[in-house]
């Protein structure tokens, strides 16, 4: 039972997710869930460990080019390319990371804008002779099918993106009910009571870091993967915020914000951009009326109604 | 590398470097009095060039443009203090962060209904070039520098020299001594935010003839704004001056060396900076409120 209650919430959202599948269009259900995925690591770092980060676009960018430079010179295995974006995630985490957690959550936002504006001109024009610059790499023929889920059909690509960001769904819930979820919004609320407890902050911010963004590359190898092509442009600074408004309009730090927000932003984006060609002034506004009402976006505000609906004969 | 590279490299960092500090300056006295990120300088800097491009479009006068760009900017700046900031000045750096960068979208979308998408330019009011050190120099960017040069001594005397400048300053250190004094710190609050919104359009509407003026320009100027702010640390108008010109001299004479360094040497040395000295160079201890 208690299994089952623990899953349910999950179940419920996927079960939902697949149901829209079913109702829209293909590339928007792709573009929802692996932008849920990406939106997911931000979430966490912004909801759970107290840091803000604009640069997101840089660890994302990390796993596309990591797969990107495998499909395009060495392999033809997308899954291996996904695994290498990964490692890849893995590794510049590793490297920035001590260096920049240790920064105050403000100093750490534009750090990050500061990375991805880095990432932006190396893949631009330092590397341009292997990144082929703003043309960007296609490697969308280069990729074989491969046996069991050909991850190289939209189709098929959307059951593979689905399982993924059912089981990272499943590793943040459970990561949000261990010691070290509690540790994480301890360090967050109050770092010095938790210093006092005995916990390094330094090790639950680095964790959490390390966390968000593999989550992030994860991503990034996806976006490489379903699109066939990566650029600089999904560095650029334009696109810096995304997911920081994303975190917002959902609800910071809840578990289903991410995927509300996703479904919202793109949906707003795709319908605002049909009809009057300007979403930017209606998303602009839409953050600023979030934050004044009470910062709890989307989710946020659902979240206790739906607990009433439900629990009602109970309570 | 010879002398007259090197002489109009060097003037064109300072041009650039000028313009920037324009515009952090702003920033820089908002974080240091109100302890607010406020992204939406530059939507005010976006707004100076707009205005600065419609009204010499009009009129013939760049001049007048950059004029019309500070006042308008200076207006949108106080509607938007009335309206927002005045709500949110006791939340923390992240909430101000996120708002005032939702007011930047929302203006970025309002230039985009208003002007359009394409990109505008706008003539250089002097064509007229000097020689210095044997080469050809604008006399434009000189005056760009000459206006900075100004702006920075009108700020000192402002600060150090009226009763609502070292009200400010002293804001600066500490908010509750100033209030406990029987200051009104909310009009200080928007006395400095509509500062800073009036420099960022004076930026915009300098800035203008030296680019092309399009709506995302202030997204596209934002990194290089907020590595000046943090490179001088947040809160200091003279950290801010040096970060500016340290920045425009790097942007510039990184480009003659080696073109595709320009736009990430500051960046680089940004972050060694940061590592160095967490507050940037001469950042206060920072408390929070």
């Amino acid at each position: 039972m208690n299994t089952f209650r623990w899953w349910r919430g999950i179940l419920l959202a996927f079960f939902l997710l697949a149901i829209i599948r079913v109702f829209l269009p293909l590339p928007f259900s792709n573009e929802i869930i692996i932008f849920s995925i990406y939106v997911m690591g931000c979430s966490f770092l912004l909801g759970r460990v107290g840091f803000i980060s604009f640069g997101q676009p840089a660890y994302l960018a990390t796993g596309a080019y990591a797969t990107a430079f495998y499909l395009f010179y060495f392999g033809a295995n997308p899954f291996i390319g996904i695994l290498i974006g990964v490692v890849a995630g893995l590794v510049m985490s590793l490297i920035v990371g001590p260096l920049f957690v240790r920064l105050r959550s403000d100093y750490f936002a534009l750090v990050n804008l500061a990375l991805a504006v880095i990432f932006y001109y190396t893949m631009q024009k330092v590397l341009a002779p292997i990144t082929q610059g703003d043309n960007g790499l296609w490697f969308l023929a280069n990729m074989t099918s491969t046996p069991i889920i050909d991850i190289t059909r939209p189709k098929e690509f959307f059951t593979f993106a689905f399982l993924a960001a059912l089981a990272i769904w499943a590793l943040f819930k459970y990561l949000n009910d261990t010691l070290y979820g509690a540790c994480a919004l301890a360090s967050k609320v109050n770092e010095d009571k938790v210093q006092f407890l005995g916990y390094s902050n330094f090790k639950i911010r680095f964790f959490g870091f390390i966390v968000a963004n593999v989550t992030t590359a994860f991503a990034g190898s996806l976006y490489a993967i379903y699109l066939g092509f990566v650029s600089p442009e999904i560095t650029s600074a334009h696109r810096c915020a995304d997911p920081v408004v994303v975190t917002i309009l959902g609800g910071v730090g809840t578990l289903y914000g991410p995927l509300v927000g996703a479904i919202a932003f793109t949906g707003m984006k795709d319908l605002i951009a049909g009809l009057i060609g300007n979403w930017e002034l209606f998303i602009g506004f839409l953050l600023v009326f979030i934050m004044l009402a009470g910062e709890k976006g989307i989710w946020g505000s659902l979240e206790p109604q739906l607990k009433k609906v439900f629990s009602g004969k109970r309570v | 590398m010879d002398t007259q590279l090197l002489a109009s490299g060097v003037i064109f960092g300072l041009s650039i470097g000028s313009i920037y500090f324009l515009m952090a300056i702003g920033l820089s006295l908002c974080f240091g009095l109100m302890r607010i990120i406020s992204l939406d300088q530059l939507f005010y800097y976006a707004v100076g060039a707009y205005i600065t491009y419609t009204i010499s479009v009009y009129s013939g006068s760049v001049w007048l443009g950059a004029l019309g760009g500070m006042i308008v900017a200076a207006v949108c700046a106080f509607a938007v203090e009335r309206f927002i900031f005045l709500r949110i000045y006791e939340r923390d750096i992240a909430f101000t962060m996120i708002t005032s960068f939702g007011i930047l979208i929302g203006g970025v979308g309002i230039i985009k209904a208003i002007w359009g998408l394409a990109p505008r330019p706008v003539l250089m009011p002097i064509m007229t070039q000097w020689t210095i050190l044997g080469t050809e120099v604008p006399v434009y960017r000189l005056i760009v520098i000459l206006i900075a040069a100004l702006v920075y001594g009108l700020i000192w005397v402002f600060l150090n020299k009226t009763i609502i400048g070292k009200a400010i300053r002293a804001g600066i250190e500490s908010v509750e001594h100033v209030e406990g004094l029987g200051i009104n710190v909310y009009r200080l609050f928007t006395i400095t935010f509509i500062i800073a919104g009036t420099l960022s359009g004076l930026a915009g509407g300098l800035h203008a003839p030296l680019i092309m003026v399009d709506p995302n320009m202030g997204l596209e100027v934002m990194p290089f704004i907020f590595m000046v702010v943090i490179i001088g640390g947040l809160g200091s108008i003279k950290g801010t001056l040096i970060s500016a010109l340290i920045v425009g001299q790097v942007f510039s004479i990184g480009a003659l060396i080696y073109a595709p360094l320009a736009q990430m040497a500051p960046f680089a040395i940004m972050l060694l900076i940061l590592l160095i000295k967490p507050t940037g160079l001469y950042g206060s201890k920072l408390l929070k409120r």
